[in-house]
């Protein structure tokens, strides 16, 4: 419990501090990554919580920026209310939204539901940019960012704050969620709704509210990125959207509160320092939460719980190889992994193609890859990610035994005392 | 004998071309323990689906405290006063067996829709579910995850929640199944004592409960009531002995 709270301090300060700490750039990506967790949280309560798999909250995301938008532009761009509580025009965005389509979409379990918002999502993607005076048509919509309170929110550190208080507020209210009778009730309509209904529960009247709170939340996310952007535009509901959120609640882990606030921070973080570096983002995040979701179900939270027993049943100095070896291994898989698929990506793209096609001589050019040109027919530039993979695997395979040793051992152990007491008595 | 709680007249289910509940005509009436008996596929979970909601009756009434539910939902008929339990194991398995009862017991404190307050504040809501937790002989499991009980005890924390809406009818569909000796004489002992006052209606293979536990018995077989009675009348009937206990009726 104490070391919980100072962990929770430490990171509130951390999160305060780093305008000073970071560079503007690492501020921005700052806010996509806590709009980032917020979305994620919101959408946790629906499919981690309820159990409900939504394929389509950008939709509600969406609705809740576009609210903002517009009560950004309200009353020739005075705003409808000061700057820092636009928000709040995201929440309403959103819960409208969500009561109306969850009323729909709640009608159902299951894959059908999951279909259900598939289909609203991409109804209101399709929708949008025919509706010019709604949602600004292909071009959107942009706002501006009214002074209020003293603050001009000219600034990128202003917007960092603001967007800060906004997320931990709403994470703090999702958290307390859960310990209300509603909030129990959402785990029992993940658990059997069924049996719900014979405990005299409506469990759709309990579904429409779940998918609204989610929405509403949703909305607020999507409030603070037009309050950060001053702009919005019918992408906003794009598929890809409402892919990310699952890919990175998932990957967080679903089965626990802050999981998929890690998730997300964390996605966004790579997406952010990746992006520039490679054309593939895409599809590294396909193949971690692939990997994510056949060895580690739990996701990055899993992990961690799994740490912390490790290291209650035995201690830290059994556990150091442990954590060495795994960390060897996963950076020699991912170095390996990244070698692979970047050099396939530049061989198979359509530049390299028509260049290897001109020169007749070497049909193979070599490619300019982590600084070096490397040959592509040559066995030995192969050699580089096989090697690698392979060490990682052996490595990997070590901090596995390494467990099953660490389990013997203490049964081991349990055996001796046992032993030793028998001697004594 | 005081007047009857719930009423079946001319009730029938037919699942496609067959025939499941074929005409059954059946009271129950207030504060007394009946019992329902008969083979297996004579219909005696079907009955107890169309009067709980589960199912819509093809035709017929079911009159619940005079008014007829045939085809409502399970939760009006709840509201009604009416809960039961299910034959096969329906609780919430990846929920402690604390929260399992809290989550029955809250409803009837008007607590389904709330989000403005805390349930751990709630001291009713905890004393009316340690209590229902001590009845069932759970208390030490209460942090257990249900799922993870054994069937007998699952089968316990099932008539705690049926219990915890304080209802006026409970039906318990094979609450014995998979207990113990000792377990089945406690929850016998059990069913007796929270049913003063209330009506039941329970359907359950261990002879023995049944006889001693009901007022009145029921025999249902091939969808059909062929006999209804105190215990007594019942074991000495010679339809029942030779329908369902499969005697010869000449001796």
């Amino acid at each position: 419990m104490k070391t919980q709270s100072v962990l929770f301090i430490t990171a509130i300060a951390l999160l305060l501090a780093i305008p000073f700490l970071l560079s503007q750039g690492l501020v921005d990506a700052a806010i996509q990554m806590l709009i980032a967790a917020l979305f994620a949280s919101a959408y946790n309560l629906l499919c981690g919580q309820a159990g409900m798999l939504s394929f389509g909250h950008a939709a509600y995301f969406g609705m809740g920026a576009f609210a903002t938008v517009h009560a950004m532009n309200a009353l020739d761009g005075t705003g409808l209310l000061p700057t820092p509580f636009m928000p709040l025009a995201g929440a309403v965005g959103g819960l409208l939204f969500g009561i109306v389509a969850g009323y729909f979409s709640t009608k159902r379990s299951g894959t059908y539901f999951a279909m259900i918002t598939l289909a609203i999502a991409e109804l209101v993607h399709a929708l949008a940019p025919q509706l010019k005076d709604m949602f600004g048509g292909e071009s959107g919509i942009s706002a501006m960012r009214m002074p209020a309170w003293g603050f001009t929110f000219g600034s990128t550190n202003e917007v960092y704050y603001l967007t800060l208080v906004w997320v931990l507020l709403s994470i703090a209210l999702l958290f307390l969620f859960t310990r209300t009778p509603l909030g129990r009730l959402t785990l029992g309509l993940r658990e059997n709704a069924h049996r719900l209904r014979f405990l005299g529960y409506n469990t759709h009247r309990l579904s429409i509210m779940v998918f609204a709170i989610s929405a509403m939340f949703s909305g607020i996310a999507g409030g603070l990125q037009v309050v950060s952007n001053e702009a919005a535009n019918y992408v906003l509901f794009d598929a890809h959207l409402s892919a990310a959120v699952v890919l990175n609640t998932y990957i967080g882990g679903v089965g626990s509160f802050l999981g998929p606030v890690l998730g997300a921070s964390v996605m966004t973080f790579f997406g952010y320092a990746v992006s520039d570096l490679t054309q593939s983002w895409l599809l590294y995040q396909g193949t971690l939460f692939v990997l994510v979701m056949m060895f580690m179900p739990t996701g990055l939270a899993g992990i961690i719980a799994s740490l912390g027993g490790l290291h209650k049943r035995f201690g830290v100095a059994s556990l150091a190889p442990l954590v060495v070896l795994s960390v060897i291994s996963a950076l020699l898989l991912s170095a390996g992994g990244t070698f692979v698929i970047e050099m396939l990506q530049r061989m198979l793209s359509q530049n390299y193609q028509s260049l290897a096609s001109l020169q007749t001589a070497t049909r193979w050019p070599d490619i300019l890859l982590f600084g070096q040109s490397w040959p592509p027919a040559s066995i030995s530039t192969w050699l580089v990610p096989i090697s690698l993979l392979a060490v990682g695997a052996v490595m990997g395979y070590l901090a596995k035994q390494w467990v099953q040793i660490l389990i013997q051992r203490e049964a081991l152990k349990s055996e001796s005392n046992q032993s030793e007491k028998e001697v004594v008595e | 004998m005081s007047e009857s709680i719930l009423s079946l007249r001319g009730l029938r289910k037919s699942f496609g071309d067959i025939e499941i509940i074929r005409g059954v005509d059946f009271e129950l009436l207030d504060h007394e323990r009946h019992a329902i008996i008969g083979p297996n596929g004579a219909g005696k979970s079907t009955l107890f689906h169309l009067i709980s909601g589960s199912l819509t009756p093809t035709s017929g009434e079911i009159i619940l405290d005079q008014q007829q539910i045939g085809g409502w939902e399970p939760e009006k008929i709840n509201h009604l006063g009416l809960s039961r339990s299910f034959q096969i194991t329906n609780i919430f398995p990846k929920l402690t067996t604390f929260e399992n009862v809290r989550l029955a017991v809250m409803r009837s404190h008007g607590l389904q829709y709330a989000f403005w307050k805390f349930i751990e504040r709630d001291v009713r809501v905890r004393e009316e579910t340690e209590r229902l937790l001590e009845m069932v002989r759970l208390e030490s499991r209460s942090s257990t995850l249900a799922g993870e009980m054994s069937y007998s005890e699952q089968r316990s924390l099932e008539i705690a929640m049926t219990l915890a809406s304080d209802p006026k009818v409970i039906l318990l569909d094979e609450p014995m199944a998979g207990m113990s000796h000792d377990e089945t004489d406690y929850t016998a002992s059990l069913i007796r004592d929270v049913t003063q006052g209330r009506a039941l209606m329970i359907v359950e293979h261990d002879m023995d409960v049944v006889f001693s536990l009901s007022d009145r018995i029921s025999v249902l077989v091939y969808g059909e009531i062929i006999a209804t009675g105190t215990p007594e009348e019942i074991r000495n009937n010679a339809k029942v002995k030779e329908a369902y206990l499969g005697e010869e009726a000449t001796a």
